[in-house]
């Protein structure tokens, strides 16, 4: 998974073949302060990012949801710029949301139509894809997660592992470059948090992956602490984790 | 727990086109407003529980939907049997009955999708004189569809833990979280929805294109 690009390691279920092995799109952060009703969470963001597995850990309210949301235009910046491969999330937010896929951290939530198919479908006909070409893209993702057999299920009936894995095929039906994640393991058992963590390692977009689950960044290219307002810490998944555990708990 | 709409299956029902389904649907509702003959309104809504039960749902699947309504046309029926007279509660109770059911037939046999395509061709005039965007209006219905199951399913959680609590059924009680956690969970979905790149770019006949208005 640090390989810049080329086939994802590993056989998982993830495996795109049809992906586009693109390098990771490059994502900029000058100057950015964000805050909700005059209050600021993250203040004078300078960033980087450029990875192809980035880690993002810190405290309850420490701002890394809205530091996930600005990667793709969710949420826009008070002051500064957040330019991915130099198009700004502001005035370009569509075009870059097509670029970077977002998966949030309750899939009831994101599950958008109520039988799976249909809500795989959403994404590309929101990409102007022509509608017989629809049917094919569906199944193939779903395939790829070998999860086909629940293309005609209720979204809202699936089991919480289920339901996050259609989320994530959801978005990378899309063939995002990067996919954004927003704790995708919270609120999964230790069989299904596994099963998209191996997931996510075997994808072929890049990933920055927003988590309290320490040990899901452990082998990462670099992994970000957002405390008090800013980055406190940016490096190797080691030292970020040990620099976490000494000034967060 | 299963309360949502449709249920699949390839009864006559689910065959028949969502148009035809609607229109019935809309031509009953008048009827049925017109008559008040109960003997009427009780065959009316004889014929639409037995295309309810042509469907093939599972009876707990029924159950779960109907449940809730049975309640709310029950409080209905002992209002109106208070307040005005017998005659008038049952033909109100009927007349009810009849359409409930029939909506539900249709909804019960109808494909989110399918249903979503009848309202778009619906509205395809309207979207040709700039009155109304069409892929708007389909996410909108596919919302509502996607909502009230849920909204039934909160609904009964909160009762549930209100009176886990010993708490006494109190509507102020109830609707507050209600509202809460609906307005939560369709901030969250708003947000999905612009992360998956909603609204689809104009087609080439239409009309002007709405790039950003989703943000
Ligand atoms: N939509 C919003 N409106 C107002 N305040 C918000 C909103 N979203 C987040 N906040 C506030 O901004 C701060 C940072 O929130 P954020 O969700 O980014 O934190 P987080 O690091 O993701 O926390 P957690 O680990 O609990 O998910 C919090 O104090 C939160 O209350
Ligand atoms: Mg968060």
């Amino acid at each position: 998974m640090t390989a810049p690009a080329g086939p994802a390691p590993g056989a998982a279920p993830g495996e795109r073949p049809s992906a586009a092995e693109a390098p990771a799109p490059v994502i900029e952060l000058h100057g950015v302060s964000v805050g909700y009703d005059g209050r600021t969470v993250l203040s004078g963001l300078d960033l980087r990012l450029a990875e192809r597995r980035i880690g993002v850990i810190g405290q309850n309210g420490s701002g890394k949801s809205t530091l996930a949301r600005l990667l793709n235009g969710l949420v826009v910046p008070d002051e500064g710029r957040v330019l991915v491969d130099g198009r700004d999330t502001r005035t370009d937010g569509r075009r870059v949301r097509s670029e970077v896929g977002f998966v949030f951290q309750n899939p009831d939530n994101q599950i958008v139509f109520p039988i799976v198919a249909e809500d795989m479908a959403f994404g590309l006909k929101n990409l102007g894809l022509p509608k017989k070409e629809i049917p094919g893209r569906v199944a193939e993702a779903l395939e790829s997660f070998g999860i086909g057999h629940l293309a005609e299920r209720h979204s809202h009936l699936l089991s919480g592992g289920e339901k996050q894995l259609v989320a994530l095929a959801s978005v990378m039906v899309m063939r995002p470059r990067t996919v954004v994640f927003d704790e995708p393991t919270t609120l999964l058992d230790l069989r299904n948090r596994n099963r998209i963590r191996d997931a996510v390692d075997a994808m072929a977009p890049a990933a920055v992956v927003v988590t309290h689950d320490l040990e899901l960044v452990s082998g990462y290219d670099r992994v970000l602490v957002v405390h008090e307002g800013g980055i406190a810490f940016d490096g190797a998944p080691g030292e970020a984790v040990a620099w976490y555990r000494e000034h967060c708990s | 727990m299963n309360t949502s709409l449709y249920v699949p299956g390839d009864t006559p029902l689910h065959r028949l086109p969502a148009g035809a389904k609607f229109g019935v649907l809309f031509a009953a509702g008048i009827g049925l407003f017109l008559l008040a003959h109960p003997a009427v309104l009780g065959a009316a809504a004889a014929v639409a529980a037995a295309l309810v039960l042509s469907a093939r749902a599972p009876l707990g699947a029924l159950r779960a939907r109907l449940l809730p309504v049975g309640v709310m046309l029950a409080v209905l029926f002992a209002a109106t049997a208070l307040l005005q007279d017998a005659g008038t509660a049952v033909a109100m109770l009927l007349r009810l009955a009849a359409l409930i059911l029939l909506a539900l037939a249709v909804t019960l046999t109808t494909r989110p999708a399918d249903l979503l395509e009848f309202f778009e061709r619906l509205t395809a005039p309207l979207a040709r004189v700039g009155v109304a965007n069409p892929e708007r209006i389909s996410l909108g219905v596919s919302l509502v569809l996607r909502f009230v199951p849920e909204v039934f399913r909160r609904f009964q959680e909160i009762r549930e833990a209100q009176a886990a609590r010993g708490l006494k059924a109190n509507p102020v009680a109830l609707l507050v979280p209600l509202i809460v956690r609906t307005l939560k969970a369709a901030d969250d979905v708003a947000d999905a929805i612009d992360a998956r790149c909603y609204p689809p770019p104009r087609r080439p006949s239409g009309g002007a294109r709405t790039e950003e208005n989703a943000t």
